[in-house]
C-alpha cells in the first residue's frame, strides 16, 4: 500500500499545544473551553505579555491566540514584535491575534510585525476553527519551504516556494510572498522587483505595493520608492509600515525634514511602536527639533516599560535632549524615575554617570562632576560601552574638568569606530574648539582614525591584488581596532569569504568573519550590504557542510 | 474632559470593549449548550443563538459604520481562496443550523483558486444573508460560488417565500430603506459589494426570486 499523502491527513487537534493570552479571566476560560472542543487538550491560558514570553521561552507553543489589547503593559502587538525579534516562534507555528476593530490588519502590512491570521471581535467558535484550521493546513503546505528556511538554506526555500505554486494554486499569493522576503534577504532585489510587480499585475494589493517600493529603494532607486509609497499612502493612509519605509527612503534622499514628517504620521496613527519612536527621536535630533526628540525619546521609553527595544542609550538620548534644552530638572526626574532600571546592568549605571557629569559640570560643581566621571571610567574600564554620543559628552566632561588624556582616548575610540561619520567627528571636533584645543583634536582625530583607515585601505587594496589572506589579516587587526565600526566589520568579512572561496577552508578565519558579521548586523541593521554577505557567508558554509543554529 | 473627571471617548470606548467582550462570551456560553431532543428546550435555545449571532453583526456593522463617519472606508483587499471562503461560511452557517437546515455548497468547475477581496466585509454580508435565510428558509440554503468576465459571484439562495416585493423594488430602485431587520442588512451588504471596486469596476448586490430568496454578491 503506497503511504498515504500527508497533506490530505486530518489535522490532529489533540497533538497541538495551545497559548491563549488574555487579560480578562471569563475570556480565557471560555477560549480554552472552546479550543478543548476542538480537541485541543493541551491548552494554557495566562493575563499579560510578561507571563506570555515566560511560558513561550521554556515551552515550544503551536498555537497562540492572543489578544490585542493586554491592558496595563505590553500589548499583543508588542508581545508579537519581540516573539518574532528573538526568534521565539517558528514558521510553523500560529499566532492569531483578536483585535477589537478591522483597522489593526492594515496597519501591521510587514511581515515581521503581522500575525499569521488575526479575528474581529466578537467572534464565533465555528469562525476560530475554521481560521486556524486552514492557517494549519497552509502551513502545511508550507513546511518544505519552512524546513529549508529554518536550516538557513534559502536558495531551497524559494525552490520550494515555486513547487507550492505549481502544486497548490490557492497558495500562490502565500508562496509569492514568502518568496519576495526570501529574494530581499538574499539581496536579490531585481528579482523581487519583478516579484511584486507580477502580484500587483493580478492585484494591487497594499503588502505587494510596500515590497515593490522596499525592493526599489534596495536598488537606491528611491525617487521610484517614494513616487510608489506616496500613491500607496494616497490610497490607504494607515498603513503605517509604509511610512517607515518612506522615512527610510527619505533619509537614504537626505531628506531629513520629509523622513521625519513620514514617521510623524505614522506615528499618529500608532505610537505604540518602540523602534518607530526611537527613529523618530535620532531623526528629529539631528534635524534640530528638540521638543519632537524628547516627545519621541519620552514616548519610547513610556510604550517600552519592560520591553527588549528599550535600552539604556534611550535614557541617555531623553536626558541628553532636556540638558540641551537648559531643562535640568527634567534631566535629574528621568534619572530618578528610572534608577532600578539603570542601575541594573553596567550600561545603564554609564548612562547615569555620564549624564551626572554633564550635569555637575553644567552647574560648576566640580567634585560632584568628578566623582561622577570616575564613576564612568570604572565602569568603562570594565568593558562598558554606550552609545558613540554617549561617549562624547564623556569625553566633552572630562575636558571640561581638565582631564584631557581621558578625554582624547575616549574620542579616539570614538573616531577609530566611526571613522567614516561625518556628524560624530564633527561634534568630536566641536567639543575640542569649545576647549581651546583644536588642534590637540585634529591631531588625535587623523591619527585615531588613520590607523583604521590606513588598514582598511591596505586591506581593500590587497583584496583588489588577490592577496585575500594579507588582506584579511590586516582588516582582523583593524576589526580589533575599531570592534564597533560596522564599515571595517564588513570589509573583513567580505575578504575573508573571498579568501576562502579562493584558498579553502579557514576555521579561525569563518568564526572570526561569523562574529564580524553578527556585531555589523546589530551595529547596523539593515544597511543594504548585509544580506549580500549574509548570502555568500551561507553559500560558503554550505559549500564546507558548517551548519550553525537559525539564527 | 469632562466635568466628571471622565474622558468620555475612552469611557465609550471601554464600554464597547466590554460590551464585545461580552458578547464573544455570551455566544461562547450559547454553543456550548447541547441541543436534547426536547423542542421546549431546543428552540429557545437556537433561537437563542441565532438572536445572538445577529446581535454580534449588528453590532459590528454599526461600529464599522461609526468608523466611516470619521474617514472614508477602503476595504482591505488580499488573495483569499474562493472555495475555502465559502466551505468557511457553510461550515459557520451548519453550527448555526445544528441540523434544522440542508447547507449545501455549490462551486463552479472553473472557480479561480485565488480571488482578491475583503474577507471580514464579504463575510459579514454573507454571514447576513445567510441569517436570514435561516430565518425564512423552509428546509434548504445552498452557498454559490462563481466566476463570470472576471467578476466573481457569490450567492446565498434557499427554499423560502422569497423577499417581498417593496424590498425587490427599492433594492431595484437604489433607494435607502427605511425598514427595520432584513432591510438594514441587505443595505450594509450593497455598501460592502461597492466598496469593492479594481480597474474602474464596482461590486454590487443582487436580489431576485427564484424558487426562494436568491441573494448575490457580485465582485469585480
Amino acid at each position: 500500500m503506497p503511504p498515504a499523502d500527508p497533506a490530505s491527513q486530518p489535522i490532529d487537534y489533540g497533538a497541538l499545544r495551545a497559548l491563549v493570552v488574555d487579560d480578562y479571566q471569563g475570556m480565557r476560560n471560555a477560549l480554552r473551553l472552546t479550543l478543548s472542543n476542538f480537541g485541543i487538550l493541551k491548552v494554557l491560558a495566562v493575563a499579560n505579555a510578561a507571563e506570555a514570553l515566560f511560558q513561550i521561552r521554556n515551552k515550544s507553543y503551536d498555537f497562540i491566540l492572543c489578544d490585542f489589547n493586554l491592558g496595563e503593559g505590553r500589548d499583543g502587538q508588542q508581545l508579537l514584535e519581540e516573539l518574532r525579534h528573538d526568534h521565539l516562534i517558528p514558521l510553523e507555528a500560529v499566532f492569531m491575534m483578536v483585535t477589537a476593530e478591522s483597522f489593526y490588519e492594515k496597519v501591521v502590512a510587514t511581515a515581521e510585525l503581522a500575525p499569521d491570521d488575526y479575528l474581529i471581535k466578537p467572534f464565533s467558535a465555528e469562525l476560530l476553527r475554521s481560521r486556524l484550521e486552514s492557517i494549519l493546513l497552509r502551513k502545511r503546505a508550507f513546511g518544505e519551504a519552512y524546513r529549508h528556511f529554518a536550516n538557513q538554506d534559502l536558495e531551497a526555500a524559494i525552490a520550494a516556494c515555486d513547487a507550492l505554486v505549481k502544486a497548490h494554486p490557492k497558495y500562490v499569493v502565500d508562496a509569492l510572498r514568502f518568496k519576495g522576503e526570501l529574494l530581499v534577504t538574499l539581496g536579490r532585489f531585481e528579482e523581487a522587483e519583478a516579484l511584486y510587480k507580477q502580484v500587483i499585475e493580478m492585484r494591487a494589493i497594499p503588502w505587494a505595493r510596500l515590497g515593490l517600493a522596499r525592493a526599489l529603494h534596495m536598488q537606491q532607486k528611491d525617487d521610484a520608492a517614494e513616487e510608489e509609497l506616496r500613491d500607496v499612502l494616497e490610497r490607504a493612509p494607515e498603513m503605517v509600515s509604509a511610512y517607515d519605509l518612506l522615512s527610510d527612503v527619505c533619509v537614504a534622499k537626505k531628506d531629513t525634514a520629509g523622513a521625519q514628517e513620514a514617521l510623524e504620521r505614522g506615528i499618529a496613527i500608532s505610537s505604540r511602536t518602540v523602534r518607530r519612536q526611537q527613529k523618530l527621536g535620532e531623526l528629529a535630533y539631528a534635524n534640530g527639533d528638540l521638543d519632537t526628540a524628547r516627545t519621541a525619546y519620552a514616548a519610547a521609553i513610556d510604550k517600552g516599560r519592560h520591553s527588549i527595544f528599550v535600552t539604556p542609550d534611550d535614557y541617555g538620548n531623553l536626558c541628553r535632549v532636556q540638558a540641551e534644552q537648559g531643562d535640568f530638572k527634567a534631566v535629574a526626574d528621568t534619572l530618578k524615575q528610572n534608577r532600578n532600571i539603570l542601575q541594573s546592568t553596567a550600561e545603564g549605571r554609564l548612562v547615569a554617570a555620564v549624564t551626572q557629569s554633564v550635569m555637575h559640570t553644567q552647574a560648576g560643581r566640580r567634585n560632584e562632576a568628578a566623582r561622577a566621571i570616575d564613576e564612568a571610567a570604572a565602569l568603562r574600564a570594565e568593558g562598558a560601552r554606550g552609545d558613540p554620543r554617549l561617549m562624547l559628552d564623556l569625553a566633552g566632561a572630562c575636558m571640561a574638568g581638565d582631564r584631557h588624556d581621558e578625554a582624547d582616548s575616549i574620542v579616539a575610540e570614538v573616531a577609530r569606530n566611526a571613522h567614516d561619520s561625518e556628524s560624530l567627528l564633527a561634534k568630536a571636533r566641536k567639543l575640542y574648539d569649545e576647549a581651546g584645543r583644536a588642534d590637540a583634536g585634529a591631531s588625535v582625530l587623523s591619527s585615531a582614525t588613520a590607523d583604521v583607515r590606513r588598514l582598511n585601505n591596505e586591506g581593500v587594496v590587497l583584496a583588489q591584488k588577490g592577496d585575500f589572506r594579507t588582506a584579511a589579516e590586516k582588516l582582523l587587526v583593524a576589526c580589533e581596532a575599531a570592534p564597533y565600526n560596522p564599515r571595517i566589520a564588513m570589509n573583513a568579512v567580505w575578504v575573508i569569504l573571498k579568501h576562502i572561496d579562493k584558498s579553502g577552508m579557514d576555521e579561525p578565519m569563518i568564526e572570526s568573519a561569523h562574529q564580524y558579521l553578527t556585531a555589523a548586523e546589530r551595529q547596523a541593521p539593515g544597511h543594504p550590504r548585509l544580506a549580500g554577505l549574509r548570502r555568500s557567508m551561507k553559500e560558503i558554509e554550505q559549500r564546507y557542510g558548517i551548519r550553525r543554529q537559525s539564527a | 474632559m469632562s466635568a466628571s473627571g471622565f474622558d468620555n471617548a475612552d469611557f465609550q470606548a471601554a464600554l464597547v470593549h466590554e460590551l464585545k467582550n461580552h458578547l464573544g462570551l455570551l455566544g461562547m456560553t450559547l454553543e456550548r449548550i447541547p441541543r436534547c431532543g426536547d423542542p421546549a428546550h431546543d428552540e429557545p435555545l437556537d433561537a437563542a443563538r441565532l438572536l445572538c449571532e445577529d446581535v454580534t453583526d449588528r453590532l459590528r456593522q454599526a461600529l464599522w459604520l461609526y468608523k466611516s463617519n470619521r474617514g472614508p472606508l477602503s476595504p482591505n483587499v488580499d488573495a483569499y481562496s474562493p472555495h475555502d471562503l465559502i466551505a468557511e461560511l457553510a461550515a459557520r452557517a451548519r453550527a448555526l443550523a445544528r441540523d434544522r437546515f440542508d447547507v449545501e455548497i455549490r462551486l463552479a468547475d472553473d472557480l479561480p483558486a485565488v480571488a482578491f477581496l475583503d474577507r471580514d466585509l464579504v463575510e459579514m454580508a454573507m454571514m447576513n444573508a445567510i441569517q436570514n435565510s435561516l430565518a425564512y428558509a423552509r428546509r434548504r440554503i445552498a452557498l454559490e460560488a462563481d466566476a463570470r468576465d472576471g467578476w466573481l459571484v457569490l450567492t446565498v439562495r434557499d427554499d423560502s417565500d422569497g423577499y417581498p416585493a417593496h424590498v425587490l423594488d427599492s433594492m431595484a430602485a437604489g433607494k435607502p430603506y427605511r425598514s427595520h431587520g432584513t432591510g438594514l442588512g441587505l443595505q450594509f451588504a450593497r455598501l460592502i459589494a461597492q466598496l469593492h471596486e479594481n480597474r474602474g469596476r464596482s461590486g454590487a448586490l443582487e436580489l431576485a426570486n427564484d424558487s426562494g430568496a436568491v441573494f448575490r454578491l457580485r465582485l469585480p
